[in-house]
């Protein structure tokens, strides 16, 4: 099955890669030369593809492609289940020597590329989604895993980082230096892994070399009572004592090297492997609905999680609707699918129901996986003036337009811990949709002004349903709201 | 604060003193971690204190307090070309005097961290003190302090604010500054209003607590009202946190600018609450008058604003 949809995605890819090439030419005479040998190379290889296409596992096709594609490049291997980790800790504990020693110590096995203090300490400005964030990301394995590595260097750039969900960290290791303990300040490092969903934590007790036996043991007394104190499991959590500059720069072997590899393996153990979106339950945000004469009903979309196939039992959800309905088959690039599998752009034939019934903006889901919601609370980064946010700040009750999957819902916005959030702020906001729509918790969402994107966020805690009251609340304008607040007192 | 910190710490010292010697066979080990626990201070430092002194708990006490000063002004030093673009502002109000100051450090973490909080409302407290010490009867005395008159300005007990932040550093172990402080002192028929942003929604009264923020505001105003409408006043405060106003403005000599979002006058803006109205409608309907404001943000620019602090300072007392 897996054979059907690399086999489709080549057919589509190749003529696009050709068509590029085409239009480069015209560019330049210079590169033309270089790019007709190479595309002659390519249909060489391609021959010797189209041989092998029947034996050779279908990823190595794709992968092929790519690599003709941008050759400079190393083309990914998806061998190992990835995890999200980063580091927390106070600016003097070495946080950035650990990341590099984490990566001199694996690319003496081969499986990082090590990078040098300098090359990580910069936590260059990136721009995801529009969003400034200071940040450094490294990437590295070990035998069991493949690891993405982040590192910020304030509060805000962590809460942005996860609003915008470039790399959602599964775990974290906090740095704590044996030689000062924990410093004041470690105690909102916890508070942070705690608002951005971090539930495992890996202490490492960094510069060992300069500390003795009992400072040590106090410094992981102290860290394991401070982690009880915020809600985490102290006397459970794995602490590991080394030195980073040690294992950088390869002395003492057994606080320096072996350290770092204990850390890894805590990690690859305590931390759990994030649950793949292929194995949840299947979801398909609806894009388009056709009606097709002798056939039925075909939604079209990308499937966000799961495997799709014909026979199964279907739901749409949505709009105050909930159908149900089953699959009675699968296309993609007009071509039957025996089994859709999550990231494929598929159209579903389903049974029973009328092209009216459906609209963009619902999800065809598994029975029951989801449900529709009108209260959530969420955590939002505002766009400040420069990202192109608004200039001016706002205050609860403002009308937004919100935006996630395929659908866009009016919501009202109630700020619940401060009075008015200005540009360039993250805040917690609770947003009350006019209509109930498909929203579960980590979901990412744009919430937009007009022609205007205010701010971008991430679904937190779903809520209890807005009561009729409530309901009709949101629609009410301001002079009734003080109309009422007047008649309270 | 820190006095206040010291004298607990006297306090516990009988008891602490007690459990070290029912310690018994760990002594060594427990002198170590009571002392941690009691001072705060880095375990290096303990345990150079605990060697120092044979390991006498309360005598390495004293040590460390006594060194801790010059240990935070080492650390200072050391850390002191790292750059500060964090941090808060804190508004002080009692009656008719007010402060305003900010305080930065490197990152938000230490920010949100109460022992610096607490160093803010601190600063903000002695400025306070000093706008007290000064005789002023005109309408309206402003004062501002830049980062090297504010490290030098001497505390109660003795000792400058300069040491005061040394001591931070040395507990936080980030590079902190005081960057600037504005006092205002106000009389006749002028009040005092402040405002910080972020601001908790449940606060009952704001006078002579200390606010943090990122934002802040100071509003010297003249109202025809017996009772002070403080939610009003805070509604101003907010608008000139913000949208940022450059001037108050003149009703009869500025015009209101053609774009809305670009209007720079404060009695021309569009108020925050009420998109309807200007500002300038809402302070005749409540028969307020706004005579001065002060806008600070946290790691804004500002050599200009300090320049004009200062000339505005010589305008009033003239």
């Amino acid at each position: 099955m897996s054979h059907a949809f690399a086999a489709a995605v080549c057919r589509s890819a190749a003529p696009m890669a050709l068509a590029l090439r085409c239009s480069r030419r015209a560019m330049s005479s210079a590169r033309m030369l270089r790019l007709a040998g190479a595309s002659a190379a390519s249909a060489a290889r391609r021959d010797w593809q189209g041989q092998g296409l029947l034996a050779a596992p279908s990823t190595g096709n794709m992968q092929q492609y790519l690599r003709e594609y941008a050759n400079e490049k190393k083309v990914f291997e998806r061998t190992k289940p990835h995890c999200n980790v980063g580091t927390i800790g106070h600016v003097d504990h070495g946080k950035t020597t650990l990341t590099a020693a984490i990566t001199k110590v694996l690319a003496d096995k081969q499986l990082a590329e090590s990078k040098k203090y300098n090359e990580i300490d910069n936590a260059p400005e990136e721009k995801a989604r529009g969003i400034t964030i200071n940040v450094a990301h490294v990437e590295y394995q070990t035998e069991t895993r493949h690891y993405g590595h982040t590192d910020c260097p304030g509060h805000a750039d962590y809460i942005k980082n996860m609003i915008t969900g470039t790399a959602q960290m599964d775990g974290a290791i906090l740095v704590v230096a044996a030689t000062d303990g924990a410093m004041p300040q470690t105690r909102e490092h916890m508070l942070l892994a705690k608002q951005i969903g971090i539930d495992h934590i890996v202490v490492f007790i960094n510069k060992v070399d300069a500390a003795d036996q009992e400072m040590v043991d106090l410094v992981e007394m102290e860290i394991r009572e401070l982690l009880t104190e915020m809600g985490y499991d102290g006397d459970k959590i794995p602490v590991v004592k080394g030195s980073a500059l040690c294992a950088l720069e390869d002395k003492s072997p057994e606080i320096g090297k072996e350290a770092i590899l204990k850390l890894l393996q805590e990690v690859d153990s305590f931390i759990p492997t994030p649950v793949r979106e292929l194995d949840k339950p299947f979801l398909l945000p609806v894009e388009n609905v056709y009606s097709i004469p002798g056939r039925g009903t075909v939604v079209t979309g990308r499937l966000e999680r799961g495997v799709v196939k014909k026979g199964m039992e279907c739901e749409f959800v949505g709009y105050n609707k909930v159908l149900k309905s089953t699959v009675t088959g699968v296309e993609m690039f007009h071509q039957i699918l025996e089994e859709a599998q999550a990231g494929d752009q598929l159209g579903a034939l389903v049974r029973g129901v009328k092209r009216d019934d459906i609209k963009r903006g619902m999800v065809m889901c598994k029975p029951g996986s989801v449900k529709a919601l009108d209260q959530l609370e969420a955590q939002v980064y505002i766009l400040s003036k420069e990202e192109g946010g608004r200039t001016k700040p706002f205050m609860s009750f403002i009308q937004l337009q919100m935006f996630s999957r395929t659908w866009d819902c009016a919501v009202q916005v109630q700020i619940p811990d401060k009075e008015m959030v200005m540009p360039g702020e993250d805040t917690k906001l609770i947003l009350r949709l006019i209509r109930p729509m498909v929203l579960e918790q980590g979901q990412r969402f744009t919430l937009r002004d007009g022609n205007l994107t205010l701010g971008t966020g991430v679904v937190t805690k779903t809520m209890a349903g807005l009561t009729e009251a409530q309901r009709s609340e949101l629609t009410e304008g301001k002079k009734a709201r003080e109309k009422k607040v007047a008649a309270k007192k | 604060m820190l006095l206040q910190r010291f004298c607990m710490r006297a306090m516990h010292t009988s008891r602490q003193l007690y459990a070290g010697a029912t310690g018994g066979a760990g002594l060594e080990k427990s002198a170590l971690a009571a002392l941690r626990k009691k001072t705060g201070y880095t375990f290096a430092h303990c345990k150079k204190a605990l060697e120092l002194h044979g390991n006498d708990v309360s005598l390495a006490e004293k040590w460390l307090h006594e060194q801790a000063q010059s240990l935070g002004w080492s650390k200072a030093t050391k850390v002191a070309d790292r750059a500060t673009a964090q941090g808060l502002i804190g508004v002080l109000i009692r009656g008719n005097r007010g402060s305003m100051v900010e305080l930065n450090c490197e990152t938000d973490f230490v920010a949100r961290n109460d022992t610096f909080k607490r160093f803010v409302d601190h600063v903000a407290r002695v400025c306070l003190y000093y706008t007290d010490l000064t005789e002023f009867d005109g309408d309206l005395w402003k004062l501002g302090f830049d980062t090297d008159a504010l490290k030098n300005l001497p505390t109660e007990e003795g000792r400058t604010l300069g040491d005061h932040l040394a001591l931070l550093i040395g507990a936080l172990g980030e590079n902190a500054t005081i960057r600037r402080a504005l006092c205002f002192k106000v009389n006749n028929d002028l009040k005092l209003v402040g405002y910080t942003h972020p601001a908790p929604t449940n606060v009952g009264t704001i006078e002579d607590i200390t606010q943090v923020g990122k934002y802040g505001a100071i509003v010297a105003y003249r109202s025809e009202h017996k009772l002070i409408d403080y939610e009003f006043n805070k509604s101003i405060c907010q608008q000139i946190v913000g949208l940022k106003p450059k001037k108050i403005g003149e009703y009869d000599k500025d015009q209101p600018a053609a774009n809305k979002d670009e209007e720079t006058c404060l009695i021309h803006q569009e108020y925050l609450l009420d998109a309807d109205k200007t500002v300038g409608e809402v302070l005749q309907e409540h028969s307020t008058e706004v005579i001065d404001y002060h806008r600070f943000e946290c790691g804004e620019q500002t050599e200009r604003n300090l320049e004009e602090i200062i000339r505005s300072q010589h305008q009033s007392s003239n």
